[in-house]
């Protein structure tokens, strides 16, 4: 099955040399790579690094830091496309980016330096973005001579973090990517750990159960093909069937769908993850969703959420537009309810007039009117962006009016 | 396959997002097996007719069979061909010879350009993917440019879930890239399933075919005796060396493709 896991974590902790590790161990890289890479670390004087794998920007190779986010991918027991984030600050965005498409996260801490404010921020993070399944891997082992505990120490300390975001069950991995300690192979020098190498934790992940959930059907647009009118979408959750009875909202048509169409073909049902046509006697429009008239959709004007700022100030009563499945509206930050320490979780202000960059915030938004979930019900449809000129935050719906 | 099919919706749902959210999009062909899955992903995305023009850079130093394979297909697909030629640089017999940078930039991206201002594109549907190259593992799926069809590498908008920027306030054009999650693999077995026409360069004579396909002084073919797709598709399961190793704008120093790339290179 496909995997994709994220790997995050401070800056300087190792997350591009472990995944250049775990290409390199398992027979990924591709020929002429190495000496492409050994002659770049000449040119700049620099020793030969598994990072260079990913950091493909000459400016990455120069301050020998990730600015963006890469994707690769290798054959496990899975197959992975592994996410690389850059560990600084100035760039949460390009995390958010990266991570934002991950089933499964790594969190990297440094033996050398545990804890750090992006090991904070990025488990935050992830913990927003709804992923569940989360490893840890202490990296550079080797620069504490595989002490035990060096390694029990940041074990407690990252739990600590982890639970307060609610974590349970974690695998903490102690390893060394330099040396290929517990990444690939088992490690010789760590006789005192008798748990799963990196790439067993990774190979055990199975899929998530799919549940029952009610049809959601975003409209994208409608096209008239041989003077039929299709309109096109995909399905983001439940299933629908040919027949079905739906409703669109916000544009509140209702109808019968005719025909579920394919390019030269025609369907009897769909599921999540679908893209279709639906052939149907009534005229929704682009941002539309659809459900069954018996488990419909609800569109209403306001909504709670949890947002991240990546510009510098969001003020109560700002207006701006927000965008959640296919549909863009304008949006009012009717009240923030409170501003949280994107790198603690902790909240820091309650009601306050205005949030900074890289804070988290419960705000209440007051909307035209729009479809969206409860982010833990329905994520697909409860997960929106904020946009000012461009695409300045990101959140999750708590609370959906109904 | 499941993997097929869920490469492919999520392709067809990143073309209609660009067909909805952009007034003029046109869609880049090199004739190549990417591009050419590429453009019948736009079929079944619009039901059979593309709605918009396919363009074909022409360097006038392509191979032979790729202008034939273009011309046959175009007509069997009822394409609105499009060809951009930079017409200067050729009849001043620019080429190869110039260095591979200055060569494809001139013929390559100004063509583009000129095309883009005479059309007044503002997407640009491009078939390039992750794992062809380290730079086009960093891209976006919708990936501003500026007004001089620079690629701001340094600062890339945020994309989060399927919820994509499309906003060209002081940008030229975006470039769309419905494929970036799909490997070689997966693409030769889209065109397996599909029953895709590609060219017959890529299949092995003499114990040597073409992986990649692109300007014949700069593109050499791989050893293989791979005949048939099957056969292609085995040995991409088990080889170890680069897609792209037959490209000579790869590999002449590093991060010349980051220095195309920034200019508006492909």
């Amino acid at each position: 099955m496909n995997v994709n896991v994220v790997f995050t974590g401070h800056v300087d902790h190792g997350k591009s040399t472990l995944i250049g590790r775990l290409l390199y161990d398992s027979d990924s890289i591709k020929e002429g790579q190495v000496t492409e890479i050994q002659k770049l670390a000449e040119e700049y004087k620099r020793r030969f690094e598994f990072a260079y794998f990913l950091d493909a920007f000459d400016d990455e190779l120069k301050e020998e830091r990730t600015i963006d986010t890469t994707k690769v991918m290798f054959k496990g027991k899975n197959l992975y496309t592994v996410t690389d984030v850059p560990g600084h600050k100035e760039f949460i965005k390009n995390m958010l980016t990266g991570a934002s498409h991950a089933d499964v996260a790594v969190l990297v801490v440094s033996a050398e330096e545990g804890v750090q404010e992006q090991t904070g921020r990025h488990a935050f993070l992830i913990h927003m973005l709804g992923i569940k399944d989360l490893s840890v891997a202490v990296n550079k082992m080797d620069t504490v001579e595989y002490d035990k505990a060096v390694f029990e120490k940041i074990r407690k300390d990252v739990t600590k973090l982890l639970q307060s975001l609610g974590y349970r069950d974690l695998n903490f991995i102690p390893v060394s990517a330099i040396e290929g300690d517990n990444v690939y192979q088992k490690s010789e020098a760590m006789s005192w750990y008798s748990g799963p190498t990196l790439i067993e934790a990774l190979d055990t992940i199975r899929p998530a159960k799919i549940e029952t959930k009610p049809l959601r059907f975003v409209v994208q647009d409608n096209y008239t093909v041989n003077s039929d009118r299709i309109i096109v979408g995909r399905v983001e959750s439940g299933i629908l069937h040919k027949g079905d009875e739906v409703v669109f909202q916000p544009s509140t048509v209702k109808g019968k769908v005719e025909d579920i169409r394919v390019f030269n073909g025609k369907l009897e049902k769909a599921q999540a993850g679908d893209s279709i046509g639906l052939v149907i006697d009534c005229n929704p429009n682009r941002g539309d969703v659809c459900g069954l008239i018996t488990d419909p959709p609800v569109a209403s004007n306001q909504f709670t959420g949890e947002a991240v700022l990546l510009n510098n100030y969001l003020r109560q009563g700002e207006i701006l537009q927000l965008r959640c499945g296919t549909r863009k509206v304008r949006c009012e930050v009717k009240q923030i309810q409170e501003r949280i320490n994107s790198e603690t979780g902790v909240v820091i202000e309650k009601y306050p007039q205005q949030i900074r960059q890289h804070d988290a915030a419960t705000i209440v938004f007051a909307t035209e009117p729009l479809v969206v979930e409860k982010f833990s019900n329905i994520p697909e449809l409860g997960r929106f962006i904020l946009i000012q000129d461009k695409n300045i935050g990101a959140g999750v719906v708590l609370e959906a009016a109904r | 396959m499941q993997e097929l099919k869920d490469l492919e919706n999520r392709s067809i749902y990143i073309l209609r997002e660009a067909c909805a959210e952009f007034k003029r999009p046109a869609v880049l062909w090199s004739t190549g097996k990417d591009s050419t899955a590429t453009l019948w992903l736009c079929r079944k995305a619009f039901f059979d007719k593309i709605p918009f023009p396919v363009i074909h850079i022409d360097t006038t130093y392509k191979f032979k069979s790729m202008y034939a394979f273009r011309d046959n297909l175009a007509k069997e697909w009822g394409m609105n061909l499009v060809i951009a030629k930079n017409e200067e640089a050729i009849e001043q017999g620019f080429g190869p010879k110039d260095g591979k940078f200055e060569c494809c930039t001139r013929l390559k991206t100004h063509a583009l350009m000129k095309c883009l201002d005479d059309n007044g594109f503002d997407a640009l549907i491009l078939a390039i993917r992750r794992d062809e190259h380290g730079i086009r593992a960093k891209e976006r799926y919708f990936s501003p440019r500026n007004s001089e069809f620079k690629w701001d590498y340094k600062d890339q908008p945020l994309e989060m879930w399927d919820l994509y920027q499309s906003l060209t306030q002081d940008k030229t054009h975006t470039r769309v890239h419905p494929i970036l999650h799909w490997r070689e693999l997966d693409v030769w077995e889209y065109v397996r399933q599909e029953k895709l026409p590609v060219n017959p360069m890529y299949f092995a004579k003499n114990g040597k075919r073409y992986r990649s396909l692109g300007c014949e002084p700069c593109t050499l073919p791989i050893e293989s005796n791979a005949s048939t797709i099957d056969e292609i598709v085995k040995e991409l399961r088990e080889t170890k060396i680069a897609e792209r190793s037959g490209r000579a704008q790869d590999k002449e120093k590093a991060f010349t493709m980051q220095k195309l790339r920034a200019l508006g290179y492909m």
